[in-house]
Formats: C-alpha cells, structure tokens, sequence
C-alpha cells in the first residue's frame, strides 16, 4: 500500500518541475492551530502579498502537537518535491529529524517561532523569549520598585519557550536583590491552571506578593482571576505576560496587566520572504514588515537568524493593537 | 457468603467479631478517615490550611472535577465509562459563552443574550451530546469506552469548528455568576455543585430511577428479567453525564472569564479518579456519590496542600497515582471477602 503510494507521488513529483520552476510549492508544517497565537500565524501567512498575487502555492500542515504527525508531514512534503518548507516545531529536539530528511533532499527548511536544534536550518525567523523574558519581568520589578516578593508562574518545564523565558526573568531578578521570589510553579500555559495555583499562593502568602510574572498571557490572566476571587484589588499587584493574545490586550487597556506582544505576522511574513528568496535567487522581500522592522535588516534573505522585535502593549497602542484583530 | 456461615453458628469470639467488624468498617470508610487523616496532617504543618479563605478555595477547586465526577458516577455505576466529559466541557462552554459574551467578533449576531438562555443551551448541547453517546451504547451496543472515545473527539472537534479555533472572552457580569458569583460569602460555584450532589445523593439512593441504574449496572439480565428497561437506564445515565458536563463547561468558563477551546482536555481522567478513588466499582452496580464527593475532595486537598506548602506540581500526579491504585487494591478486598 504505502510503496505503491510512494510510487505515485514520485511519478507526479517527475513530472511537476517544470510548473514548480514557475510557481514554488512552498509548506508550511506548524505545530498545532487550536490556540489563537498560531492561527493569527498563519492567517498572516496566507495574507502575504506573494500568496494572494499567486507566486507561490502555499500549503498549510496541521502538526496537531505531536512530533510524529510533523515527521510525516515532511515526508509527505518531500515526496510531493516541495520546493521550501517553514517549520514551525513542537518540540526542539524531534524535530531536528525531519529537518535533517528534508535537507537530505536539498529542500531548504526555514525556522520560525519556535527553534529546533538543528544546524541544517536555512534560517530562522523569530522572536528572542529570552528578551521577553527580561522585559516581562522588568516591568513587574520597576513597578514595585526592585524589592519586595514576586512569584513566577511557568510553562511547561523543559520547552524551549519555558527555559528562554525563564533565563530572562532571572537576569532581570538578578538586577534586584531585594526582590525574593517566593513561589515558582508551572502552570502548562493554562489560565485554568494558573488560577487555581494563584488561589493557593494568595492563601500561603496573605498580603505579602507583590508581583507576579506569567511567562504568558494566559497564566497571568489566570492569576488576574484569583486576585479578583479572593476579593483583593487587580491594582494592588504589578502583573505581566507574554505574547499579546487578545484577552490580554483587554486587560491592559482595563489597566490590570502589562503584556508583551509577539508580532505572529512579522514572524510568519518574514520566513515566507526567506523561504522564496532561498528558491528564486531574484527575489525581493515583498512583506511591509522589513520596513515597519528597521531594527529587523533584510540583508539580501541569507541572514541565518532575523530576530523579530517584541513590542511593549501599553495604554497608549493598546487600542490600535485591538483594531488590527478585528 | 462466606461470612454469613461463619457467624451463624455463633461460635466466633467477640474480639474476633470486632476486629472483623473494625476491618469492614476500614474498607468501607478507609477513603473518609484518608481524607481526614491527610487534612489533619496538613492542619498541623500548614498555618492557613484551616482559615476558611482557603476551605473556600479547595471547596471551589472541587466543584467542576466534582460535578463532572457525579455524572461519571451514574454512567461507571452502569458498567460504562464516559470519556467524553472533556471534551463536552469545551464544546458546551463555548457554545454558551457566545451566546453571552459582549465581544462583537466572538460572539453569536444579536448577543448578548440573557445569562438563562446561555446556559439552557449549554446544558441541551451537553446532554445533545450525553444522547447521542447514550443511543450509541444502548441502541447499537458498542462498547461505552469506543462510543464515548469517539464522542471526545468529535465533540473537541467540533468545538473548534464552532469558534473558528478562537477563544470566547468578554462574557457578561450575568453569566459570569455561575463562576465568580457569592452568595451569603459562598461562591456560587460550590452551591451549584452542592446542589448537584444533594440530587444526585437523593436520586441513587431514594428513587426508583436510582435503584433501577444498581440493578442495571449490578446484574443486568437479572434486571431485564424483573422488567426493568435497561437499554432506557443506559441511555439516561450518558445524558445525565453530558447534562453535567455541559454545566461544569460554563461553570469553568465563567470562571476563568473566557470560553477556550483547549478547555477541558484529559478532564475525564481526574473525574474517573475521583468515582474510583470514591470506590465505586467499574464493574457497576456498587458504589455511593458521596464516596465520589470525598474522591474528589481528596484530590483536590493534596493538590491545594502540596500548593500551600510550595511542593513541586508534578508530586500531586505521583500522589494522585498512588491514590487511584490503592483505592481499587481497597475495593478488590473487599470484593473477595463479599
């Protein structure tokens, strides 16, 4: 069954290069699209003006957040001769497999969002979490004034974003001796999760936290639950996310939280951008985001990582932010 | 059996009666004096375990895994299993937060509707979904574990084809109640679950309906033979438990102040634990709600007391591991002895 599959799709991969010359098959694998970060993602992708003209073929893979379902998506992209993948991994380490086949088969791979350990990257297009990390936590400790008693809540431990952020929340701490974290507990990303947590810890430590740091937007959301569940003021705690989803932009505009947006877009647009100029030597960026970028160069599309900037949600574009989710 | 003969020839010692009637009482109670034991221990080594924020606090952790669990009481009671409880939380909690929510994008044309409407329809998508299972078990006689299976994927499924993927927020002050609410300083959440409880308790044990589902799950061709309608019993106990799960939907929803669609996932594991841990037999026909009442609280005060103590999250899974399997090393016990 499978060989006379795989013998199928090898005949019409003989028989499409000449088209694909034309028109590049480019894939898109992305780890999962039930949560709204990766489908603000990829909306952005098929928004891209090389999409929409018709330059490319764009296809989208579904990873459902498992390594092996993204394997197979590769191998299935590579013997339907795609010409460029971007890959979006669910996990750093198994995924540096799949690149490693699609290498094999002089399909260049470009990295986006999250990172894979893998040296066979063409180039990665992505935001630092290391540097959210720092920010989040900065906020939440230059509100209180670098002392007093914070707690951390986490993602799932040993994923990359969780490790990242986590490194720049404690090289901020490390900025303020003064400040104790007094709780560090993962909360799997959940807002369900992270209130329940939240209840706990307003218990064991009445009266004494001051900050807390959500390495997301749903956990801090969370923890805002709790505080307003045990009667407290929002307003009494500096409280901070990451990623910029939508109920988190709500939030700052009521003035219960900072958040730091990651830009789905730039990062989506910006590899799309990557993925054709490694197949069309000619090609010019056609994406707005290397001009709204100046810190973000193009430098000729061969740059092997394009860190895309994280962008402060504050009272004063907060508004503006929400009006481009509409 | 067995110990009827024993006893009736009356030429057992006293203390032997004793100690044996001591034994019985262990293993029919051994969950309660566990849960007693466990929150007296955490009495002693943590200062604001008793203050009644916290009693609170485990009482609210309690009501959605609790809710769920009396549902899945019903159906275990039955010799069946509904793993699709999880995935009817979501579908049922986005389904209504739609219908309540102020947001111009998320929400259904014409919204905000009434917080009543919202959760009726809730409730009829949860138990939709209880039917359907139920005609599936009872009607076409597959398997509850492959019926419900199914329905948890379909019904997750389908909740993210209903909101595009997209989460629900911005939900109405009238609707948030069910999550947030007080009354008399007890949060509406534990009332309604109480409330279900207090049903439930009445019905298993005071109803016809009640007796009708121990004799299903008990001995099913014994129960068809004294002209109960089995097939009737199976379906109404899946729709009992969709009804449930449709309401601790909103109820999370309400909640945490949002509809999302990955709520709810592997929910049915701690709802199953909690019905196991309360000794109710997966071979039906024996076991109490509140046994289930005290399964889940168990669960939820060495979750919160492991919290207060600042103990890494991932000993709660060990310690509720080790909860479940003993349990049913309980339940096995006493089953050789009957």
């Amino acid at each position: 069954m499978k060989k006379t599959l795989f013998a199928i799709l090898a005949t019409t991969a003989l028989t499409m290069p000449a088209m694909a010359q034309d028109k590049p098959k480019i894939g898109a694998a992305v780890y999962g699209l039930n949560a709204e970060f990766m489908q603000i993602w990829s909306a952005a992708l098929e928004d891209h003006p090389a999409v929409k003209e018709g330059l490319v073929e764009l296809t989208i893979f579904d990873g459902r957040y498992d390594a092996l379902v993204q394997q197979e998506q590769f191998d299935t992209m590579i013997a339907q001769d795609f010409d460029a993948i971007i890959f979006v991994p669910i996990d750093i380490e198994a995924g540096a497999a799949a690149v490693d086949a699609a290498a094999a088969a002089g399909i260049p791979v470009v990295g986006s969002n999250t990172r894979v350990n893998s040296d066979k990257l063409k180039s990665y297009v992505g935001s630092d979490d290391v540097k959210s990390g720092y920010m989040e936590a900065k906020y939440v400790l230059d509100k209180i004034g670098c002392k007093g008693e914070v707690v951390i809540i986490e993602g799932p431990i040993g994923q990359s974003a969780q490790i990242s952020r986590l490194e720049g929340n404690l090289k901020a701490l490390a900025e303020c001796p003064d400040v104790k974290v007094i709780e560090q507990q993962t909360a799997n990303w959940s807002r369900a999760e992270a209130q329940t947590l939240m209840e706990n810890w307003l218990t064991a430590h009445p009266d004494t936290i001051d900050g807390i740091i959500g390495q997301n937007d749903e956990m801090a959301l969370g923890a805002i639950e709790a505080i307003k569940a045990a009667g407290l003021n929002v307003t009494d705690f500096a409280i901070a996310g990451i990623d910029g989803i939508t109920d988190a932009l709500l939030a700052v505009k009521a003035g219960d939280m900072a958040s730091i947006l990651q830009d789905a877009r730039a990062q989506a647009q910006g590899a799309l951008d990557v993925a054709i100029k490694s197949v069309k030597p000619d090609y010019e960026p056609m994406s707005d985001i290397w001009t709204t970028y100046s810190d973000m160069p193009w430098n000729g599309g061969t740059d092997a990582e394009y860190s895309v900037p994280w962008t402060p949600v504050t009272a004063e574009n907060v508004d503006a932010l929400l009006a481009l989710r509409k | 059996m067995e110990a009827k003969q024993t006893i009736a020839p009356g030429t057992e010692a006293r203390g032997g009666g004793l100690r044996r009637r001591l034994a019985v009482y262990g293993q029919k109670y051994g969950i309660l004096v566990a849960l007693v034991l466990v929150c007296l221990v955490l009495a002693v080594v943590n200062e604001y375990f008793l203050t009644a924020r916290n009693i609170t606090n485990v009482l609210r952790q309690t009501s959605i895994n609790g809710i769920l669990a009396v549902g899945m009481t019903f159906v275990i009671l039955t010799r069946g299993i509904d793993l699709s409880v999880g995935s009817v939380v979501a579908l049922a909690g986005i389904v209504a937060a739609s219908l309540a929510t102020t947001s111009s994008t998320a929400g259904v044309a014409g919204g905000p509707y009434p917080a009543l409407l919202a959760i009726a329809v809730g409730l009829s998508v949860g138990m939709a979904c209880g039917a359907v299972s139920g005609v599936v078990v009872s009607r076409f006689a597959v398997p509850a574990f492959v019926a419900t299976l199914g329905m948890l994927s379909a019904a997750r499924g389908l909740t993210l084809l209903y909101g595009g993927g997209r989460p629900v927020p911005e939900l109405t002050p009238g609707f948030r109640v069910i999550g947030t609410g007080e009354i008399a300083g007890i949060p509406v959440l534990v009332i309604i679950f109480a409330v279900v409880f207090l049903i439930a308790w009445w019905v298993l044990s005071a109803t016809r309906f009640g007796r009708h589902v121990y004799a299903a799950g008990g001995n099913p061709h014994a129960a068809v033979v004294s002209g109960i309608n089995v097939r009737r019993i199976r379906f109404l106990v899946y729709v009992i438990s969709g009804g449930l799960a449709g309401l601790a939907g909103m109820m999370l929803a309400a909640r945490t102040g949002s509809a999302l669609p990955q709520a709810g996932i592997a929910y049915e594991l701690d709802a199953i634990a909690a019905v196991v841990i309360g000794g109710t037999s997966l071979a039906g026909g024996v076991g109490r709600v509140t046994g289930t009442l005290i399964g889940a609280l168990l669960i939820s005060v060495v979750n919160n007391g492991l919290d207060l103590m600042g103990v890494e999250s991932y000993y709660q899974q060990v310690i509720k591991g080790v909860l479940i399997v003993a349990a049913v090393m309980l339940d096995q016990a006493r089953h050789r002895r009957e």
